[in-house]
C-alpha cells in the first residue's frame, strides 16, 4: 500500500516458447469446439504445428545469452534451454506415436492434444522455475493432465484403475511435498532457491526441522520419479494406461520430475550435504537394485520397460547422490559437472525408451498384445522394427553402439570421481551400478534373444506394416540413439555450458 | 541483548493474553454444557413417561413428526448431472480468488495489470466455451 | 510467539489427512484425506506467513500468495479426483479403493 507497484518487466523473447504454445492451446481448443465430429484428425496437425512452432524461439534463445525473470525466479539459462528443447521434441515424438492409436480408437482426440500440449507446457514451465511457488505450480500443470490421459479409455477397467493408481499416489506425493515446502518456507521466510540455499548457508536453521523439511520433499519427488519404495504405481500404470501416455509418463513426466528435483535439490539444498547423503544414497541403490531385480521376472513388455524405468531412476539419483561430496569439498565446478550428467542421460534415456514404447506400439497393432513371448520371431516378420528395438534395448543395457552407454559411463565416471575423494559412498555406487548393468543386460538380451529365435511350428507370417507416422518416430528415435553412441559429443557439446548451480547461486 | 529481551518479555506477555482469551472459550463451553444439561434434566421430569415396559409413541421417529409422510429410505440418490454444474462452478469459483487482490488494488497496477488480468480472463473463457459448445451448460 | 498453536494444528491436520489416505478404503474419503493434507499446508504457509512478517522478510507475503495457488491448485485436482471416482463407479459399481486390483500390483 505504501510502496509503489513496479511494473515488472517481461522479457517476451524468454517467454516465447510457453507463449507459442499457449497459442497453439487456445486454437486447438476452439478448433476442436467449433469443428464436426468429421475433422478431429486437425487437431494432431495443430498440435504439432505448435510444438515445432515453439522450437524456433528455442534456437534463437540458444544463440542468445541467458535471461532471467521477476529476480531470478524465472531464468531461461543454457540448462533450461535445453530441457526445453527436449520436452517440445518428447512431445512431438509422442504425437506421432499417437495419432494413429488416438485416431482409430475414437478417442476424444481434441482433449487428448489439448491435454497433452499442457502437459508439455508445465514441462517446459519446470525447466526455468527457480521459485518454490513456481516449481509447485508447473508440477501441477504437467501432472493434472497426466492423470486423465491415463484414464483415457475410460469404459476400460485397467486404464480407469491405472488413472487413478496414478492419480491417488501423485496427489498424496503432492500434498506431503508442500508440507516440506512449508517447512522450508518456514525456516527461511522465502520461496527463491536462491534465497533459501543462503538462508540455510547462514545456519540459523534448527537442524532437525530442517532436515524433516527436506526429507518430505524428496519423499514427495521420489514418488514423481517412481524410485524404490515409492515406486509401486508405475507398472500398473504403465500397463493399464495407453501405451503412447505410457511413453508420455516414462520419459517426459519422468524427467519433469528429475527437472524438479534437480533444481531443489541442486540449487536450494546444495549446502545440505549430509542430509541430502543420507536420504539420496540408500535411495539410489535400493531403487536400482530392486527395479532390475523385479524387471529380471516380467513377462510383459511393458512391465518389463516400467521395472526397468524404476532402474534407470536409480542410476539417475546417483550423480545428485554424490552431488555433496563434491560441494562439501568445494568443488563446485564438479558438482555442476554432476548435474550436467544427469542431463545427458536424460536426453539418451528419453529416446531411447520413447523409441521403445514406439515400436512396442507397433508390434502391438498386429499381435494385440504386451507379452515378450507375442514377439517370437520379430526377425522374420518385422526386421526393422526388430532391429530399431534391439538398438534400444542395447542402449538400455549400455552396449556400445547404442547411445546408452555413453550416459552410463558418465554417471560411473562421477560416482569414481566422488570416490576418489575419500568418500567410500561413491565407490559404493560404482559398484552397484556394475553389478546391476550385468543383471539388466540378461533381461535386456533375453528380449533380443526372443525376436530373433523364430518358433518352428509358426506359420511364416506376412510382414508388418506400421503407419508412417509411427515409422518416422522409431525412426528419428533410433537414428538418434545410433548418433549419440557414435559422436557421444554431440549432447557432451550441447551440455557443456549448462550450469545449473553455478547460474542460479553465483557461487 | 537488551532488544531480545524486550522481545523475549513482549512474547510472554503474549502468550498469557492467549491463553486467557482462551478461558473465556473455556468458560462459556461449560456454561453451554451446563445449559444443555439443565434443560435436558427439566424436560424429562416434565415429559409424559412410558413407565417401565412401556414405548414411545412410533411418530417420534418419523423424519417429520407432523409433516408429510416421507417415502422411500433414507438414503436417496441426487442426479449426477449436478456433478458437471457443481464442477464448474467450484473451478470458476476458485480461480476468482486471483482476482480479487488485482480488483482492490485496481488503480495501482494500472495498465499492466488490467492486460495481464485480461489474459488470464480469457484463457478462463476459453475453458467456459469449451463447456458450453460441448453442452454441459444446457439443462437435459 | 504465537506461531506454535497454529502449527501443532497444521501437523495434527497432516496426521489425520495421512491416517485417512493410508486407511480408508473410500475413494471420496481418500479425497478428503488429501484435502486435509492441503489444508494443513495452508495452515502452516498462513503461520509462517505472519511469523515473517513480524520479523521483517522482505518476501514475507510469499507464504500467503503460496497459500492461494495451493487452494486454486488443490480444487482442480479435486476435480479430476471426483471425476476419476465416478468412472470408478460406472465402470464397476464400487468406489472402494481396495478392490481395484484388475492389474497385479
Amino acid at each position: 500500500m505504501d510502496a509503489p507497484f513496479v511494473t515488472p518487466t517481461l522479457d517476451y523473447h524468454a517467454l516465447a516458447p510457453e507463449i507459442v504454445l499457449v497459442g497453439a492451446l487456445a486454437a486447438l481448443i476452439l478448433y476442436d469446439v467449433f469443428s464436426s465430429e468429421l475433422n478431429k484428425r486437425v487437431t494432431a496437425a495443430i498440435a504439432q504445428l505448435g510444438l515445432l512452432g515453439a522450437i524456433v524461439p528455442i534456437l534463437t534463445l540458444w544463440a542468445g545469452d541467458p535471461r532471467s525473470m521477476f529476480d531470478g525466479a524465472y531464468a531461461v539459462d543454457k540448462y533450461a534451454i535445453i530441457l526445453k528443447g527436449l520436452f517440445l521434441a518428447a512431445g512431438y515424438l509422442v504425437v506421432l506415436i499417437s495419432v494413429h492409436y488416438i485416431g482409430e480408437g475414437d478417442y476424444w482426440e481434441g482433449e487428448y492434444y489439448t491435454l497433452l500440449l499442457s502437459s508439455v507446457l508445465g514441462m517446459m514451465l519446470m525447466a526455468s522455475a527457480r521459485d518454490l511457488i513456481s516449481v509447485f505450480v508447473a508440477l501441477e500443470v504437467l501432472s493434472i493432465p497426466g492423470y486423465m490421459l491415463a484414464a483415457w479409455r475410460k469404459r476400460d477397467l485397467a486404464s480407469g484403475e491405472a488413472g487413478v493408481k496414478y492419480y491417488l499416489m501423485g496427489v498424496f506425493a503432492t500434498a506431503v511435498l508442500l508440507y516440506g515446502m512449508s517447512l522450508v518456507y518456514g525456516l527461511t521466510g522465502q520461496t527463491q532457491l536462491r534465497a533459501i540455499a543462503d538462508a540455510f548457508a547462514s545456519g540459523q536453521a534448527p537442524k532437525p526441522v530442517l532436515s524433516l523439511a527436506i526429507v518430505f520433499v524428496l519423499v514427495g519427488f521420489a514418488f514423481k520419479v517412481s524410485a524404490v519404495p515409492f515406486h509401486t504405481w508405475a507398472p500398473d500404470t504403465y500397463e493399464g494406461a495407453p501405451t503412447p501416455v505410457t511413453a508420455f509418463l516414462a520419459v517426459a513426466s519422468k524427467t519433469a520430475g528429475f527437472v524438479a528435483l534437480m533444481n531443489v535439490v541442486a540449487v536450494a539444498f546444495h549446502g545440505q550435504t549430509d542430509v541430502l547423503r543420507w536420504m539420496l544414497v540408500p535411495l539410489a541403490a535400493i531403487t536400482m537394485t530392486v527395479g532390475n531385480l523385479i524387471a529380471v521376472r516380467q513377462t510383459n513388455i511393458i512391465r518389463m520397460l516400467a521395472y526397468s524405468g524404476v532402474a534407470q531412476a536409480g542410476y539417475m539419483l546417483c550423480p545428485l547422490a554424490v552431488m555433496g561430496t563434491f560441494v562439501k569439498a568445494n568443488d563446485m565446478a564438479a558438482a555442476d559437472n554432476s548435474v550436467r550428467t544427469l542431463l545427458v542421460y536424460l536426453i539418451i534415456y528419453a529416446a531411447m525408451n520413447l523409441g521403445g514404447f514406439a515400436v512396442v506400439i507397433a508390434v502391438a497393432r498386429r499381435t494385440g498384445s504386451g507379452e515378450i513371448s507375442s514377439m517370437r520371431g520379430m526377425f522374420q516378420w518385422a526386421p526393422g522394427m526388430m532391429m530399431a528395438l534391439a538398438i534400444f534395448l542395447g542402449g538400455f543395457a549400455g552396449i556400445p553402439p547404442a547411445g546408452g552407454w555413453f550416459g552410463k559411463f558418465a554417471i560411473f565416471k562421477t560416482t569414481m570421481d566422488a570416490g576418489a575423494l575419500n568418500d567410500g559412498a561413491g565407490y559404493f555406487l560404482a559398484f552397484l551400478i556394475g553389478i546391476n548393468s550385468v543383471i539388466a543386460a540378461f533381461y535386456y538380451v533375453r528380449v533380443i534373444w526372443t525376436m530373433v529365435s523364430g518358433n518352428e511350428g509358426d506359420l511364416p507370417q506376412a510382414p508388418l506394416k506400421s503407419p508412417a507416422a509411427l515409422r518416422a518416430a522409431v525412426f528419428i528415435t533410433a537414428v538418434a540413439v545410433v548418433a549419440i553412441g557414435v559422436v557421444p559429443t554431440l549432447v557432451s557439446h550441447i551440455t557443456d555450458n549448462a550450469t545449473l548451480i553455478a547460474a542460479a547461486t553465483g557461487r | 541483548m537488551s532488544g531480545s529481551g524486550a522481545q523475549a518479555a513482549h512474547t510472554a506477555m503474549d502468550y498469557s493474553d492467549f491463553l486467557r482469551q482462551w478461558l473465556t472459550v473455556v468458560i462459556f463451553g461449560f456454561l453451554a454444557l451446563g445449559m444443555v444439561g439443565f434443560m435436558l434434566g427439566v424436560g424429562s421430569l416434565l415429559r409424559p413417561n412410558p413407565g417401565k415396559g412401556g414405548t414411545y409413541q412410533g411418530q417420534k421417529y418419523l423424519t417429520y413428526e407432523s409433516g408429510v409422510d416421507p417415502a422411500g429410505f433414507l438414503w436417496s440418490q441426487t442426479q449426477v448431472r449436478y456433478y458437471v454444474f457443481a464442477l464448474l462452478f467450484v473451478m470458476f469459483d476458485v480461480e476468482a480468488v486471483f482476482i480479487f487482490p488485482w480488483a482492490t488494488e485496481l488503480e495501482r497496477y494500472g495498465t499492466f495489470g488490467l492486460i495481464e488480468m485480461f489474459v488470464f480472463i480469457v484463457l478462463l473463457a476459453l475453458g467456459l466455451v469449451y463447456a458450453w459448445r460441448k453442452k454441459v451448460l444446457q439443462w437435459l | 510467539m504465537l506461531a506454535n498453536q497454529f502449527l501443532l494444528l497444521g501437523a495434527v491436520l497432516f496426521c489425520i489427512g495421512v491416517y485417512g489416505v493410508l486407511a480408508r478404503r473410500n475413494g471420496v474419503a481418500v479425497l478428503m484425506s488429501i484435502e486435509l493434507i492441503l489444508n494443513s499446508v495452508n495452515i502452516n504457509f498462513l503461520a509462517f506467513n505472519a511469523m515473517w512478517a513480524r520479523n521483517g522478510s522482505p518476501a514475507h507475503i510469499s507464504g500467503a500468495v503460496f497459500a492461494l495457488f495451493v487452494i486454486t491448485v488443490a480444487a482442480a485436482e479435486v476435480g479430476v479426483g471426483l471425476a476419476l471416482v465416478l468412472m470408478l463407479y460406472r465402470t464397476r459399481k464400487s468406489i472402494d479403493v481396495d478392490k481395484i486390483d484388475a492389474l497385479k500390483g
